[in-house]
């Protein structure tokens, strides 16, 4: 029965070429008339407290700078190529405590732990304290390390092929990503169909990216494991080990801190495959909808190897400060830091099923609302709901705001749990907040300026429009964002 | 999940079949080329969404990123 209902739907979109009336058109319009030039730039931070490096608990703080540009290019009368490159630099509290405690106390050289300082941020402190062994790291603070900070970069190249009538689109992309822990390479192609004098859009998408993680873990878990369980040795050479009380613990004892598994990632691989459907059809001479869904298939590593995961049934242990310990999950802690008991562990596959629609309703010449909503869910116990509602307000003939608001729900996924609440005895486990039950209120406003007869340039770039975009986001975890773009797209004579 | 699926494909179905052969010819379109009609995201939104798919559980059904291209959900 589920194969006869999946076939059907497969194979009755191309039914309706019965439909389609011939386009006789004596006049060709290039695809693409010129080239396009966008560049569009942004700010994003964020704040919160429950980071998952640190195991669900500990600063959130992040700032993004990206630029994207992106190139179109018509080639000959029935292709567009496009080019899109996009940079994104950012500096996160919440990565740099991979390694939250100084080197300088157990007499590392600088080049043999690319960690330094801690977030005492006093060098001088870090030599004093050499002689008694004692660290300082916290959750609650970005360490100076080289994880603070990292770039991504994407690398798009594009090509659309038109039918003659306009009506078939095939596309085909690569993509290439890179950041100091993971690298992507991905592919896609696409076909587009147009019906019913192009009133009606059916198109189908498939994607692949083959990613591999070069995994970067938690000092504490990556030495330990490293070291044959050795707790004199590296990292761990010269470091005193607390206890829950704050006494420091005989590291040859039966009663010491263990990381919970001894083995870190086995597979490096992470591979994404989706196909997307979707259906845009034009009600009216004011209205129109869409709908869409995608099939998504992850397999590999999912997990983050970067993120901490603490175990209620574990007895903990400490390196820092002892009389911070019993304030550890407050703010107020400044000098200690709980070693983890595990990485976070995920299944190696995860099916993911969203779908959206959006409905456009233009009004008069002054108003065109946009609305979207997605519902989603995945194998792994999150559902979530999406609605979008934005304004397009025209004013005068050149400006226009879009005050917007989007509304956000999920479930919580089958693995979460916060800090100090997993058990050693799950088989997987995360604290990443992200994946915890919440709902989020996005608050923004755009403006645009539209030069309709790109009368202005730069060089042979005829400017064709600017954009200046804001949005407020909340989340009911606490974790709080700004983000602002602006963007510039032009003409080339 | 299979029940929620098969639910789903039925929804798809119905939409599909009730696909309106009423066409608005070329001439009629002024309003629907209009810019902001665009079935689609906002492109000065790029980064907007970019962050949603970081920070949320969801990801896909918006024209942004459906999974790959970094270690996020």
């Amino acid at each position: 029965m589920k194969i006869i209902i999946l076939s059907f739907v497969v194979f009755l979109p191309f039914s309706i070429f019965a439909q389609q009336s011939a386009d006789s058109t004596l006049f060709q319009k290039r695809a693409l008339e010129t080239t396009e030039l966008s560049i569009l730039t942004s700010f994003y931070t964020q704040d919160g407290k429950n980071a998952a490096v640190t195991g669900g608990i500990g600063s959130e703080q992040l700032d993004d700078y990206a630029t994207n540009i992106s190139v179109s290019i018509p080639v000959k009368q029935n292709g567009v190529l496009s080019i899109d490159g996009t940079v994104s630099a950012y500096t996160s509290a919440s990565s740099s405590n991979l390694n939250p405690w100084s080197s300088a106390s157990n007499g590392d050289d600088d080049d043999n732990n690319p960690w330094s300082s801690a977030s005492n941020g006093d060098d001088d402190d870090d030599d004093d304290n050499y002689g008694t062994g004692i660290n300082t790291g916290t959750p609650w603070a970005a360490s100076s390390g080289a994880s603070l900070q990292d770039v991504w970069i994407n690398f798009n190249p594009g090509y659309s092929h038109y039918s003659n009538d306009r009506n078939t689109i095939y596309s085909g992309n690569l993509s290439i990503s890179n950041e100091y822990d993971y690298f992507s390479l991905g592919g896609g192609v696409g076909l587009v169909k147009l019906f019913n004098k192009k009133n009606t859009e059916l198109g189908i998408k498939g994607n692949v990216y083959l990613d591999n993680w070069r995994p970067e873990y938690p000092t504490e878990i990556k030495t330990y494991i490293e070291n044959n369980l050795d707790l004199n040795s590296s990292f761990f050479q010269g470091i005193d080990i607390l206890d829950q009380s704050g006494n420091v613990i005989d590291k040859l004892s039966s009663d010491v801190w263990k990381a919970s598994q001894n083995n870190l990632i086995d597979n490096n691989n992470r591979n994404t495959f989706s196909v997307t459907l979707s259906l845009s059809q034009i009600i009216s001479k004011s209205t129109q909808i869409s709908l869409f869904s995608d099939l998504v298939y992850q397999t590999g590593w999912l997990a983050n190897p970067m993120q901490r995961v603490y175990f209620a049934d574990k007895d903990n242990f400490y390196i820092g400060n002892a009389s911070s310990i019993p304030i550890y999950t407050d703010e107020s802690n400044k000098d200690v830091f709980q070693l983890a008991d595990d990485i976070e562990r995920l299944p190696n596959n995860r099916w993911k099923i969203p779908i959206g629609f959006r409905l456009n309703q233009y009004f008069n010449e002054y108003i065109v609302l946009r609305t979207y909503y997605r519902y989603y869910f995945d194998d792994w116990g999150i559902q979530s709901h999406t609605i979008d509602v934005e304004f397009a307000i025209k004013i005068g003939r050149k400006f226009t705001i879009y005050p917007n608001y989007r509304f956000y729900t999920q479930t919580e996924a089958d693995y979460f749990a916060p800090y100090e609440t997993h058990l050693s005895t799950d088989e997987f486990y995360t604290s990443d907040f992200d994946l915890s039950k919440y709902n989020t209120n996005q608050l923004g406003l755009g403006v645009k300026y539209t030069d309709i007869f790109t009368k202005s340039h730069i060089w042979e770039f005829g400017l064709k429009s600017l954009t200046l975009d804001y949005n407020y986001y909340s989340r009911t975890t606490g974790l709080k964002a700004h983000i602002i773009s602006f963007g510039a797209d032009f003409v080339i004579d | 999940m299979k029940k929620r699926i098969n639910y789903i494909v039925l929804i798809l179905l119905i939409i599909m079949s009730l696909n309106s052969c009423a066409t608005v010819k070329p001439y009629e379109k002024m309003n629907i080329n209009d810019p902001d009609m665009k079935l689609a995201d906002r492109k000065s939104k790029k980064f907007h969404t970019a962050c949603q798919v970081y920070r949320e559980g969801a990801s896909g059904g918006n024209g942004g990123k459906t999974g790959g291209g970094c270690g996020c959900n």
